[in-house]
């Protein structure tokens, strides 16, 4: 019996895995032939447009997916709710893959990232990005201190897990406050962009608009991760607790809509919602999808207690959140009019990501399945509720 | 010239003949290739009907703003405004982010797409040559321009030529000098025959766009040492409400059972 425990443990080129690895090595080609000839030569990215596909996937999106990690732990260790113990490992290995992967990528996108560290040493205390930049760099920390015990319980060294554990809590607490100062410093980001972004995504509290939306993002995650990983580790799935999760984010899209029309109502920008072409229709289709159908979606106890129903509704608002992120970051700014303002020859004047500037994004992506898959095979990241180990002695 | 406390240029769109003389300057002075020029010279071609026709053309430099937002949003503090103008970039802090670039509402800064890790990409535009300002100088555009549709001078003085020059030709400008006080005030002023909207400069107020995330940014350490308060508060708060229930169930000898009624505040 020991023997075949073995050869399920070994890992085996499946053709998913190939794929995944396929896509890996195609991005790191094209991360190699940018770090050569320049970002402009695997890029559609321009003086007008200098950030894009990247930023707004790999940075938005990517932050705001792994906020699932904050919550479980705060969840789990400051408010001490045991029962939700079996999501916090998943929860929090998928938020320090995210953070990786946020990283990686910015390092492809950065003109100089062999001065990344620059932003520990040189800092400008006006500007959010260098907030965001610390934030990231000390939660990534962080994340790695509240998973090592996971990995030194699979190592079996099971006095160091239980040494991190004597000691986390002001690394969970620590968590916390840097998840939602950088969490929200996204949204700050934008707000020197007040002459570029148009006034229906524009307003002072886009920080908190991001707070709020990335706790229906991480709770949204948190369903999608313990749904796909049921199915595809064939392990029981906790839908009881889901639902709770679940039960949550009809509240927290509720606050979300009423801060969002609270102030475009108190800026008087009402006369935009339908009177701005294409930008009204982009606010409206992001309003739909990432807020009206989940909020209606989860507030039935039938949806909420379905996996399929969970897993449907957690897709449908996962989609509609990173479109908010694109709008906000992409979409809806309107640069300079390029036409006047930018001679053609120094510069296109539109942007569309080219195909290996997203191939950059899917192999970086791929990276992380990859990984969160080993990690969840060989770790003990998933514990059955009966089996878990009681750390909050 | 070292007189002089604020360096800005004064362009008048009524005298430029479009010859983009000061673009061949100033590569020449910086050493700038023509197809990454710092400056650009854009017409809004020509408009009307025969006879009335008019044209313009617009000189686009740095605008050398008072309170730049590149300075504000630049994490790593490459950008410096220099007390008599230049807003100046230092390529050995730069780590290509180009929140510059997003964060300049007239679109200046301008980047080196095509250049590799060994090469080394940057961020580049207008300096107000000040190799030649310092030494008393004028730039190499103003010094080159044969309209004198660019000038040089003391900020205020320029203002106040500016303000003559509407005041005596009414019929000929608009009544309003582009950065006397759009976005916080500009070291490169602005008057012309055609409206501003036209030579592709964007409506700004006369607060910097920087001031809502400065303010922002000032309120974040506070916060965040509040919040760590808070949570703080409230772990060591569960911790011993559930110290003591824990203790109480023990001596009615009840099992450990979660404490369902903190959820629900979840």
């Amino acid at each position: 019996m020991k023997l075949n425990i073995r050869i399920n443990q070994r890992f085996r080129l499946s053709p998913g895995v190939v794929v995944l690895l396929a896509f890996i090595a195609l991005a790191f080609v094209v991360a190699m032939i940018r770090y050569i000839n320049g970002i402009g030569a695997i890029s559609n990215l321009n003086n007008a447009y200098p950030w894009g596909f990247w930023i707004s996937f790999d940075l938005f999106t990517g932050v705001a997916i792994s906020s699932g990690g904050f919550l479980m732990a705060g969840t789990v260790y400051i408010l001490r709710i045991k029962e939700f113990q079996p999501l916090l490992r998943p929860s929090v290995l998928t938020a320090f893959l995210g953070y990786i992967m946020v990283a990686v990528a910015l390092l492809v996108d950065l003109g100089h990232p062999e001065r990344i560290w620059y932003m520990m040493i040189h800092w400008n205390h006006t500007s959010v990005l260098l907030e965001i930049g610390i934030c990231v760099m000390s939660y990534l920390a962080v994340l790695a201190i509240e998973f090592a015990p996971v990995v030194f319980e699979g190592l079996k060294w099971e006095k160091w897990a239980h040494l991190i554990h004597r000691f986390i809590m002001p690394f969970v607490i620590l968590g916390v406050v840097l998840s939602t100062l950088h969490q929200s410093s996204l949204g700050s980001l934008l707000l020197i962009q007040s002459s570029k972004l148009h006034p229906l995504w524009w307003t002072p509290i886009l920080p908190v608009l991001f707070f709020t939306s990335a706790i229906s993002f991480g709770l949204a995650m948190i369903i999608l991760e313990s749904s796909l990983s049921s199915r595809y580790f064939k392990r029981g799935l906790e839908t009881h607790l889901l639902e709770k999760l679940a039960r949550a984010i009809p509240v927290v899209l509720a606050i979300y809509l009423i801060l969002k029309f609270g102030e475009l109502a108190f800026a008087g920008d009402f006369n935009y919602l339908f009177t701005s072409g294409w930008m009204s229709v982009l606010f409206w289709s992001e309003i739909i999808v990432s807020v009206l159908i989940p909020l209606v979606w989860f507030s039935f106890r039938r949806v909420r207690q379905s996996p399929r129903g969970l897993l449907t509704g957690a897709v449908i608002l996962l989609l509609g959140m990173i479109f908010n992120r694109f709008n906000v970051s992409w979409f809806a700014i309107n640069h300079p009019d390029p036409i006047t303002y930018m001679p053609l020859f120094m510069s296109p004047v539109t942007y569309f990501p080219s195909l290996p500037e997203v191939a950059v994004s899917i192999g970086i992506f791929s990276a992380g399945i990859l990984v969160f898959g080993l990690a969840a095979k060989y770790l003990p990241v998933f514990e059955d509720e009966g089996s878990i180990h009681n750390h909050l002695a | 010239m070292s007189e002089i406390k604020q360096h800005a240029f004064l362009f008048d769109a009524t005298r430029c003949i479009d010859c983009r003389a000061c673009m061949v300057a100033c590569s020449v002075e910086n050493k700038i290739p023509m197809d990454k020029t710092r400056i650009w010279v854009s017409g809004i071609g020509i408009k009307g009907k025969f006879p009335d026709l008019e044209s313009a053309t617009m000189v686009y430099h740095c605008m050398h703003c008072e309170d730049p937002d590149c300075a504000s949003a630049c994490p790593v503090g490459a950008w410096v405004k220099r007390s008599d103008g230049p807003v100046l970039y230092d390529s050995k802090l730069c780590i290509g982010c180009r929140y510059c670039m997003n964060a300049c509402p007239f679109g200046v800064p301008h980047y080196d797409w095509d250049k590799g890790l060994i090469d080394g990409a940057f961020i580049d535009k207008c300096s107000m040559c000040p190799q030649r300002i310092d030494i008393g100088l004028e730039p190499a555009c103003v010094a080159t321009c044969p309209t004198d549709a660019l000038v040089f001078g003391e900020r205020a003085d320029l203002l106040k030529d500016a303000h003559a020059r509407i005041a005596s030709h009414p019929d000929r400008y608009i009544d309003h000098v582009y950065g006397e006080n759009e976005n916080g005030g500009t070291s490169y002023l602005i008057v012309s025959h055609v409206p501003f909207k036209e030579l592709g400069l964007p409506e700004l107020g006369p607060t910097p766009l920087k001031d809502i995330s400065e303010l922002i940014m000032g309120g974040t350490l506070p916060f965040a040492f509040g919040l760590t308060a808070v949570l703080s508060g409230v772990a060591a708060g569960v911790h011993a409400y559930n110290k003591n229930k824990a203790s109480k169930e023990e001596s009615s000898e009840v099992q450990d059972e979660l404490p369902a009624k903190t959820e629900a505040s979840k």
